[in-house]
């Protein structure tokens, strides 16, 4: 009895050993999401306060943004704009039909824009007075004011377009179990905080420039799994739960090294690391040790020691890329620990006996503030020591990243390690408009010539052009000012299973997202 | 079998059956001695950095190895005991000391402030010992002096309630009788006759608790809700050790050994000295 089931038990075990080890389905494919996507609660980008990978497979936009930050055609062919900024008129692609069948024509765009009314992103189409169908397929907005930043606004996660029947019939519930776009995938299964699961859009034939796939995305089942321990996902990846995962910390990059199938590829960052400085607190009233701090950061030693010698060492507010981060070198804020200690010695901050500057008898002792994660906890460590080394002694409070954005909002911090990630220069308004002052105006700065420059920049450039150049007069301003020291700009790094993808030699646009997806195949 | 019954057999020599303790108690007097002297043992600075340095593997410059910082994990590990056994230390102390005033009052005057104390105190016990820490520490900050208070809260209820009820056993017995007839007063009772025959169980339960400080103390620094980088406590260490698993195994090793060794050290010392003070066979303090 026993002998007779013994071939059938290994034949068993056999089966089982193959079926664990062969992916379900050759077309199929399971990402890890960037952990700052995860937790997104509605699939729904006009009320969403985060958009992630999934938003952007599942909707597209009239614009697509390259890496390069230069816009190109999406839904939208082509677009001219009147000399003053006041009307845009934006030819529509043609033959593009939602999931659920319904056509996509300036009928949709007229019923789209007035949707964000009354929602988080009502600032996006704020500048658009109304939109008039002048076809079938062509739209025009007539603005209130001229908006040189609309090409970026229509190209961002937030302005992906729902398909308007599917939107009014599913209410409130819509984002949460139904979500219906033009994107390359539709909506299979989503559960906040967990994975959203996507299944491809076989009709699918007018992606962007961007893709050279410009047809229905090779993966079939996509998984987007939301893993927020850097551990659990590498543990995913090397047993093979995961195939990709698409924001690897630069800590864990060695770990990847280590296995044999992993491959990884780098693009450029999305953000910056930097550190506020409250300017209503002594002793940075004084804008002399304001740039005595910005100057003691030794950027370079961060770059190369945490980071592995990955990224940028951040000299402005800006993502180097962008053009209005070409300032006058001059007031780029680098590591001269010389000149910072030459400014503290003229505000009056002389070395005391242990190596603390003192001033009427009173220690250089500041609060430096920083949020839990691993990765803020280092490099405000590195910064305690660096500002050490010039008599400054930073005294370290660490909080929960979720409690943190209350604590900013009582104004009692001095310094204080943060990061964002945009890819437009009217972050500078986000962060320093005197109309902000708490949060997310964590320095406190208010300046007449600063609001002045910023109100310019914002609603008083008619173009492009003029929106560069406005924006770099302001960004000079706030770097002569100095309410911040800039820190780092990190590269993304993507780590994927290359026995089972292949990945396009660039990835497209800003952030990992449907362009470069579409040109992912599967072995 | 308890931790205790690891290091003596209750059929064993009385002489032997306290090899344990004595081993546990040298080991803390160890720690406290490092504790103490760190400035003078560590061979670095516990906050110097060295980037350049940094995830060294053990080694003879280093002999724990270094961290992320390339900062020395044997100095940290020095200095760090000096944070987890003050903050263990203070918080106990101040915890039994306060619940030793409030049980002894609340045991010798009973009646409505018996109740009402013991009810406010009672409260503590609707939370877990951490729950509460983590509470406490939530709303004061973070930092060793707000842990120390967390621990001192955390374990209040304990102290007042056993020393409480040894009053309250005690106060009946014939001695303080024969002292109420001499005429001594409310305050000669109590700090005199009752307080020195119900300390000994309220030692044997500080010395046990303190096991459990060391322990909540390096949960909140795990948490990042004890000391403050860049002072060095057991838990913290812990807590950035623990992202360091795979590239650098020392650096959550050696603290872990640490609160292991020094947590089943007063375990056993906490035996020893229940044996040692065993109020059964000790005579009345009169």
């Amino acid at each position: 009895m026993y002998t007779s089931f013994r071939p059938l038990v290994w034949a068993a075990l056999a089966l089982g050993l193959v079926s664990t080890n062969a992916p379900a389905d050759a077309a199929d494919a399971t990402f890890v999401l960037a952990a700052n996507q995860n937790g997104t609660p509605v699939l729904d980008p006009i009320r969403a306060s985060l958009v992630n990978l999934a938003d952007k497979l599942i909707y597209d936009c009239l614009v697509q943004q390259a890496e390069d930050q230069s816009f190109h055609p999406h839904l939208a062919t082509s677009w001219t704009v009147t000399p003053d900024g006041m009307e845009w008129t934006f030819e529509l692609k043609p033959g593009v039909t939602f999931h659920d069948g319904e056509p996509f024509d300036a009928e949709t765009i007229r019923w789209w824009v007035p949707k964000f009314a009354g929602t988080e992103n009502a600032y996006l189409v704020e500048a658009i007075d109304r939109v008039e169908v002048v076809g079938p397929l062509t739209v025009r907005f007539v603005m209130k004011h001229p908006d040189a930043n609309l090409l970026y606004n229509l190209s961002s996660g937030f302005m992906g377009i729902p398909a308007p029947k599917a939107y009014d019939a599913a209410g409130a519930e819509y984002g949460t179990k139904v979500a219906v776009g033009t994107g390359p995938y539709r909506l299979e299964r989503f559960a906040t905080g967990v994975e959203t699961v996507l299944k491809r859009n076989p009709a699918y034939k007018w992606a962007s420039a961007l893709s050279k796939n410009a047809g229905p995305a090779p993966i079939d089942t996509l998984t987007l799994r939301e893993i927020g321990d850097p551990s659990t996902a590498f543990l995913e990846m090397r047993t093979g739960g995961v195939d990709l995962v698409v924001d690897v910390p630069p800590a864990t990059v060695p770990r990847y090294q280590t296995l044999a199938n992993a491959k990884m590829q780098t693009m450029p960052g999305f953000g910056i690391f930097y550190m506020p400085i409250n300017t209503t607190v002594e002793p940075f009233t004084d804008v002399a040790v304001r740039r005595a701090v910005a100057l003691s950061i030794d950027r370079r030693e961060i770059v190369d020691n945490l980071y592995a010698g990955k990224g940028k060492a951040a000299t402005t507010f800006l993502l180097a890329s962008l053009p209005e981060a070409k300032v006058d070198p001059k007031l780029e804020l680098v590591h001269d620990p010389k000149t910072a200690a030459s400014l503290l010695d003229g505000a009056g901050w002389k070395p005391g006996p242990d190596g603390i500057r003192v001033k009427d008898g009173k220690p250089l002792v500041v609060t430096l503030w920083t949020q839990s994660d691993t990765e803020f906890k280092r490099m405000t460590e590195v910064i305690q020591a660096q500002l050490k080394s010039v008599g400054i002694r930073a005294e370290i409070s660490v909080f929960d990243t979720s409690a943190i954005r209350a604590e900013y909002k009582k104004g009692k911090q001095q310094l204080a390690v943060r990061s964002y990630g945009w890819n437009n220069a009217d972050i500078l308004d986000w962060f320093f408009s005197g109309e902000r002052i708490g949060y997310p105006n964590i320095s406190m700065w208010k300046d007449d010539k600063a609001e002045a420059l910023r109100l310019k920049a914002l609603k008083g450039s008619r173009t492009l052009d003029e929106r560069i150049a406005n924006f770099r007069a302001y960004h000079e301003y706030v770097l002569e000012q100095v309410p911040f020291a800039p820190i780092y700009e990190p590269v993304q790094t993507i780590a994927y299973n290359a026995d089972r993808l292949t990945l396009p030699a660039t990835i497209r646009g800003p952030q990992f997202s449907a362009p470069t997806v579409l040109d992912i195949t599967v072995k | 079998m308890t931790l205790s019954g690891l290091f003596r057999s209750t059929t064993a020599p009385r002489s032997k059956r306290r090899i344990g303790p004595t081993i546990a108690g040298l080991i803390l007097v160890g720690f406290a001695v490092a504790a103490l002297l760190c400035p003078w043992v560590a061979p670095w600075p516990y906050d110097q950095q060295a980037l350049a340095l940094a995830y060294r593997a053990p080694s003879p410059a280093h002999w724990f190895g270094t961290d992320e910082f390339g900062r020395d994990v044997f100095s940290r590990v020095l200095y760090g005991a000096r944070t987890s056994l003050t903050v263990a230390l203070v918080s106990i102390s101040t915890s039994c000391l306060l619940g030793m005033v409030i049980g002894a009052l609340c045991g010798y005057v009973g009646g409505r402030f018996d109740r009402w104390t013991m009810a406010a105190i009672d409260l503590t016990w609707c939370f877990p010992e951490i729950l509460l820490a983590l509470l406490l520490v939530a709303i004061l900050g973070p930092g060793s002096t707000s842990t120390v208070l967390a621990i001192a809260i955390a374990y209040l209820a304990q102290f007042t309630r056993l020393t409480r009820s040894q009053i309250r056993a005690l106060k009946r017995e014939t001695f303080v009788e024969a002292s109420l007839s001499f005429g001594a007063g409310p305050a000669h009772i109590l700090l005199c006759r009752l307080l020195p025959n119900a300390i000994a169980p309220v030692i044997v339960v500080a010395m046990l608790t303190t096991g459990d400080a060391i322990l909540l103390e390096a949960t909140l620094g795990f948490f990042g809700m004890g000391a403050q980088p860049p002072t060095p406590s057991w838990g913290g260490m812990m807590s950035s050790g623990s992202e360091l698993l795979f590239d650098a195994p020392w650096v959550i090793l050696w603290p872990g050994a640490a609160i292991a060794v020094s947590v089943v050290s007063i375990n056993v010392f906490g035996d020893g000295v229940l044996d040692a003070l065993d109020v059964k066979k000790r005579e009345r303090v009169h």
